[in-house]
């Protein structure tokens, strides 16, 4: 088997690589790491791994990738044949920003979930501002998109976009943020958990 | 408080409620489930299931049932309950029930009132047909705040107050373009705007006018931050 | 906040850290019912708590116990001891915590979520149960006075995948016993030795009304699994719950039964609720009743 995926089942970043290795139809090997509370992805074995101490990380034959972000964007580029999650022309550069959007700003969402159900000690306040100032701009963003009669960030077809962007926006309750302002986002992620290979995660329901 | 109890307030846009869908709104405070069927208009109820409390609005859609998340009971559109799955032989008493409040459709916007037992009508606020909708926005400011500054706005064209509800405004702008935002009081500090337009046919205008309110956003929020 | 004044509530024993979370020689700010305390690792297995005041200086000293891999004290003076679980003390047990994790509401929500047999089949779908199958069969509950807790018997439930260890579905037998108004664990038959029990349980730091800390400590029969997968296992199901939990209205519990409306189904959660009353806890509580 060539993929192995550094993982742990609560973190919406593992999540963001495990939909797309499913809708990729990818086997791959899950090694579990014990993020909380042991900790283990500061370990120095793991540290040889991932040298930020950080998860996923995701060994492919002798390549070994740290970053959700740049995972999805080596699945897509090696594996998926149709072109659709990484498309290559003039809507590269789009998805490209959206995916670091989502490494990015949207990050505070985790953040304050990480403060909120596993204790972690941040400014739980400015964690919760900035997310939903960075809700805010993808709500804006899928605003007009509807109005184009469109469903997904990009394109005509869902991208590494969507799914780099839907984790952290759909577990945004579990750090006390939540969707009453966002009927565009609620849209949108009520599309993508009824595409055709998702799989939910805990925090995430399984009905649609 | 001074808030008027008996008052229609727009929480959506028509179009952008999806089908067999439950969404979260709150009107001052109080938790709505604004919610449709795979078919039909769209219904507000209490955000709480009788059972255990959870909020509907997190519940899940089959043809004409709302269902809550939480033990799967099944809801009709008049807010009975109709399964309940720990017990498939059993009809549910009819004390079990979703506590609706009245729900209108109008000028595409859906409005709800949180008078249940007897809400005056929903008032005249503009021609029947022809709205498109445009989008919603949430905004940090108090109901003047962002009525005087819907009034001083530049739309991009001349603008004028056609009429001025308690909950809605409706302008003109320009020779032919006609907007309505219907206000939606959040909490103290924040009002969802829901605004649709008549004379904005195609999409193009459609997109600028939602980029444009944005823009409106900003200023409010930015006046609060002055202050 | 305000530190309740409920003697009830301040008279029970609660969790204020897991065994392992303080590096010997530091100190761990938390707070238990409102009251803003201080546990300090003084060596390898030895524990101080005190409570601290508003301006953080250090003022009486609280009883410490540590056991079920939980650092326990208490603002009062316990009648009920902590429960005697003798699962962990079995040598061939593997003992097994998960940190612990922070949910916005009343603790009694929590207990009640994991006494629910209802919803096993929908929030943890395809692991403890299949919406196929949901019908809760009639068990029985017991009030076991010289105790003092709460019983939940001949609990039988279809189960896809029961625990780490089950390779398929089957009916799975449990037993539910609620300890204390803050603790609950369930004994849950293992696959490979049906004379025998798997021991989890749920001990609520109160932190104020509507937020708590949980703690899951652990004793089962499993020589096969990974501490990581079978850590994996409970926070997966907690934080399915975790969902529900943030989202029941009113988040303090409301004891009228004419409010929330239950069904045979719910037989432990109204025996739960009238134990809460007849014990009168005020902390957490929605109609706060006479004192």
């Amino acid at each position: 088997m060539t993929i192995t995926l550094y993982d742990y089942t609560l973190s919406g970043s593992c999540y963001k690589v495990r939909l797309l290795l499913r809708f990729l139809g990818l086997a791959y090997e899950r090694q579990q790491i014990d993020f909380f509370p042991g900790r283990q992805h500061k370990s120095l074995e793991f540290l040889e791994i991932n040298p930020l101490g950080q998860l996923p990380a995701l060994r492919d034959g002798t390549l070994m990738l740290r970053d959700a972000q740049a995972i999805l964007c080596h699945l897509a580029n090696t594996y998926d044949t149709s072109g659709q999650w990484l498309p290559r022309d003039e809507r590269f550069g789009e998805v490209m920003m959206w995916v670091m959007f989502a490494g990015g700003e949207l990050m505070n969402s985790s953040a304050a979930r990480l403060h909120d159900a596993l204790g972690y000690k941040l400014d739980i306040e400015a964690a919760r501002a900035n997310a939903h100032a960075a809700l805010r701009v993808l709500e804006d963003h899928m605003t007009g998109r509807e109005i184009a009669g469109r469903k997904w960030i990009v394109g005509d077809a869902p991208t590494i976009a969507d799914i780099a962007c839907f984790p952290y926006i759909a577990l945004s309750g579990d750090g006390g943020i939540g969707h009453e302002d966002y009927p565009a986002l609620r849209n949108w992620m009520r599309d993508f958990r009824r595409l055709d290979g998702f799989h939910a995660m805990p925090g995430i329901a399984e009905f649609v | 408080m001074g808030i008027e109890h008996n008052q229609w307030r727009g929480i959506g846009l028509d179009r952008q409620v999806q089908p067999a869908s439950s969404n979260p709104v709150i009107v001052n405070g109080e938790m709505l489930a604004m919610w449709r069927g795979e078919n039909g208009p769209v219904r507000v109820w209490e955000d709480r299931c009788p059972h255990r409390g959870m909020r509907l609005s997190f519940g899940f859609v089959r043809g004409d049932s709302l269902r809550c998340i939480y033990h799967g009971w099944a809801y009709r559109t008049d807010g009975q309950c109709v399964e309940i799955p720990a017990h498939p032989d059993l009809t549910p008493p009819k004390t079990i029930c979703a506590a609706s409040y009245p729900a209108e459709t109008r000028y595409g916007i859906v409005w709800t009132n949180l008078e249940r037992a007897a809400p005056s009508p929903l008032p005249d606020l503009g021609p029947e047909d022809g709205w498109e909708p445009v989008r919603s926005l949430y905004v940090n400011g108090s109901a003047a705040q962002v009525e005087a500054a819907i009034e001083a706005f530049d739309f991009g064209a001349p603008s004028m107050v056609r009429l001025k509800h308690a909950n809605a405004i409706a302008l003109g702008i320009g020779v032919e373009l006609e907007l309505l935002i219907a206000l939606q009081p959040v909490a103290d500090n924040r009002i969802g705007l829901h605004v649709v337009a008549r004379g904005a046919s195609t999409p193009e205008t459609r997109a600028s006018l939602a980029r444009r309110l944005q823009r409106l956003r900003t200023e409010i929020e930015m006046a609060q931050e002055k202050k | 906040m305000v530190a309740t004044t409920d003697t009830v509530a301040r008279n029970e024993w609660v969790p204020c850290g897991w065994l392992g979370q303080i590096a010997i020689g530091t100190n761990l700010d938390t707070m238990i019912f409102g009251q803003p305390i201080r546990v300090a690792r003084i060596a390898q297995d030895d524990y101080h708590v005190v409570e601290l005041s508003d301006a953080g200086t250090e003022g009486r000293s609280l009883p410490v116990q540590t056991r079920y891999n939980c650092i326990f004290t208490t603002l009062g003076e316990p009648t009920r001891a902590l429960p005697e679980i003798s699962e962990f003390d079995e040598p061939d047990r593997r003992i097994v915590g998960c940190g612990s994790v922070g949910v916005s509401t009343c603790p009694y929500r929590l207990i009640e979520n994991f006494l629910d047999l209802a919803h096993l089949c929908f929030i943890h779908k395809d692991i403890l149960g299949d919406p196929e199958k949901s019908e809760v069969l009639a068990y029985k509950t017991e009030h076991r006075k010289e105790a003092d807790e709460i019983w939940a018997v001949d609990c039988s439930f279809y189960q896809p995948a029961a625990s780490k260890a089950s390779t398929s579905g089957q009916m799975t037998k449990y037993i539910y016993r609620v300890m204390s108004p803050f603790s609950v664990m369930l004994y849950k038959t293992v696959n490979s030795d049906p004379s025998r029990n798997d021991a989890i349980c749920v001990f609520i730091q109160p932190i104020g009304e509507t937020q708590c800390l949980a703690y899951m400590p652990m004793a089962l029969v499993d020589d096969v699994s990974t501490d990581g997968d079978i850590i994996e296992f409970q926070q997966s199901i907690f934080l399915q719950d975790r969902v529900i939990l943030e989202n029941q209205r009113p988040a303090l519990l409301p004891l009228d039964p004419t409010y929330e409306l239950p069904t045979r189904a719910d037989a432990s959660s109204i025996a739960y609720r009238r134990w809460l009353k007849a014990m009168n806890i005020q902390f957490g509580i929605l109609e706060k009743q006479a004192a």
